[in-house]
């Protein structure tokens, strides 16, 4: 056991050098976010003419609706994971992961959790200091059951984020390109993972629906449990739910990477 | 010139021929982007479920504008957007000697190698929104607004144009600039918004300085409520400025660009 979590925590250093390297990178994207930060708060500010609430929440709870959901982008959202493993697929790389005694989700699941440290930490700084700005538009919940159910549910949805991606990634062992899987998919997780706008502004049924997708659990549920936007039955609820697709993503990606290492051949040497 | 047009119609001939050739990832790509519009689509639809109008447009009115706005950056995507951005990455490897040697302006030679025929064909997608929000406001546009229109929409290209150049000639300078021309994206969101939702300093900065609000502003305004001179002289002369920034940047860069060792 402590052989295992050594060997698993110099990965982890290494995920860790490795993507502060990329710092400029990941400093480059949160500016991007800030500035699209204000994009959204220019569309509901302007939505919000004329109206003191719109689904029952006010300007600012909406508002801090998408500052949480930028946060949360950097600390467990999947960026390019997807594109790296199929790059290991591709180019052969990943025959080294099968003849050590390593696994390769939990070698690769590792590198995210240090990647998302560096990138959730970085993104923070831009945030900080446009804290003046957005600071007053900020509005909590303060009720103590929101952290202690939110955090297993951030947890999981890193799970969620990863695992679909990792999915992606192996679909490599059977198509040359998965660039447009990729971008297909983001517009659907983009939608229904609540990041155009709040999951709940949805018509009943449609918002009823998504709550048993996977992408509800990717990015809207934490958000909307921190920031008041569900109740505590629905988000207990939800936890069992999300914890389904956890496992049944894990279930597939472990089918997958087993019938696709059938398929694969290492070339070369 | 005529020349020019004949290396041009070349590139494009090849270009349909290839994306033939890979017809699957035709499909998959034009989808892609269906896809992206109707998530644009969809959240005009939630939103006005909620609120009757943003900044003073009515719902139609805001789907014009999106049309509109899809409609330039689909035909950017189409003609220009791939060509710049391999622009870019040519310039950091030392490729872009090949396009020296070209019997033509390095700058139409890089400009004009490919056109990406998926999102051309959903600029069909976008003019069908457009059509279709007009309709849907009971708006009768005389052949002088469409012309006017398509003049405005050329102009938002060009200046669409303008802008990548000028972010994707940064790389003559820098090497480490992935990325970059990137925020164009980030940029051209604003063009989805209506001027009069801006205010203070995000007014001065978006709608006076840069030029993405205005550009689709400006040709859906005309079609709502015909033709102001005021918006025809603001979008011809940023065309004028933003392309002989663009160029401008573009070519010092040229001077600049001593290849890359290989």
């Amino acid at each position: 056991m402590r052989l295992l979590f050594a060997k698993y925590r110099h990965v982890f250093n290494v995920g860790l050098q490795s993507n502060i390297v990329y710092r400029w990178n990941f400093a480059l994207r949160a500016i991007f976010s800030l500035v699209h930060l204000v994009f959204v708060f220019i569309l509901w500010s302007a939505a919000y003419r004329g109206e003191t609430e719109i689904g029952g929440f006010s300007l600012a709870q909406t508002l801090t609706y998408f500052v949480t959901l930028l946060v949360l982008q950097f600390f467990i959202g999947a960026f390019s994971e997807d594109y790296e493993i199929s790059e290991e697929i591709r180019s052969g790389l990943i025959n080294q992961f099968l003849t050590k005694p390593i696994n390769y989700f939990a070698y690769r699941f590792t590198i995210f959790i240090a990647a998302r440290l560096v990138s959730g930490l970085l993104a923070l700084v831009p945030l900080l200091l446009a804290l003046p700005l957005i600071g007053p538009y900020l509005t909590f919940p303060d009720e103590a059951w929101r952290l202690i159910v939110g955090l297993p549910a951030i947890f999981m949805s890193a799970m969620i984020q990863f695992t679909i991606a990792y999915i992606f990634g192996l679909l490599t062992f059977w198509f040359l390109e998965i660039q447009s899987f990729v971008i297909l998919s983001m517009t659907i997780e983009t939608l229904l993972g609540g990041q155009i706008f709040p999951l709940d502004l949805l018509p009943d049924t449609i918002y009823r629906i998504s709550q048993f997708l996977p992408y509800y659990y990717q990015m809207y549920f934490p958000a909307a449990i921190i920031t008041g936007r569900i109740d505590y039955a629905s988000a207990t609820q939800g936890l069992f739910i999300q914890a389904f697709w956890v496992m049944a993503l894990l279930v597939i990606a472990q089918f997958l990477w087993q019938r696709g290492l059938r398929q694969h051949t290492a070339v070369g040497g | 010139m005529l020349n020019y047009l004949k290396i041009w119609l070349a590139s494009m001939r090849y270009s349909v021929v290839r994306s033939m050739m890979f017809r699957g990832d035709f499909i998959m790509w034009s989808l892609v982007e269906l896809f992206w519009m109707g998530v644009s689509v969809a959240a005009i639809a939630v939103i006005y479920q909620h609120t009757d109008s943003i900044a003073g447009w009515s719902q139609y009115e805001m789907l014009l504008l999106i049309g509109t706005s899809m409609l330039i950056q689909r035909l950017l995507m189409g003609m220009f957007w791939s060509n710049l951005f391999e622009m870019g990455r040519n310039i950091r490897t030392g490729n872009f000697d090949f396009f020296l040697a070209q019997p033509g302006h390095p700058l139409f030679m890089v400009s004009t190698r490919k056109i990406d025929l998926d999102s051309l064909m959903n600029t069909v997608v976008a003019l069908a929104i457009v059509v279709f929000s007009v309709r849907q406001l009971g708006l009768e546009p005389s052949l002088a607004d469409l012309a006017i229109y398509a003049l405005f929409v050329a102009c938002g290209l060009i200046i669409s144009y303008a802008i990548v150049l000028l972010l994707a000639s940064v790389s003559f300078w820098t090497i480490g600039t992935r990325g970059v021309e990137g925020g164009y994206f980030t940029l051209y969101e604003f063009s989805r918004l209506p001027k009069q939702a801006f205010s203070g300093a995000a007014n001065v900065v978006f709608v006076w300085i840069l030029p993405m609000v205005v550009m689709s502003n400006a040709p859906a305004r005309t079609l709502i409520s015909g033709l102001s001179l005021g918006d025809t002289l603001w979008m011809l002369s940023s065309t004028l400025i933003w392309l002989g920034l663009g160029i401008g940047v573009f070519r010092r860069g040229l001077k600049r660009y001593s290849s890359a060792s290989s």
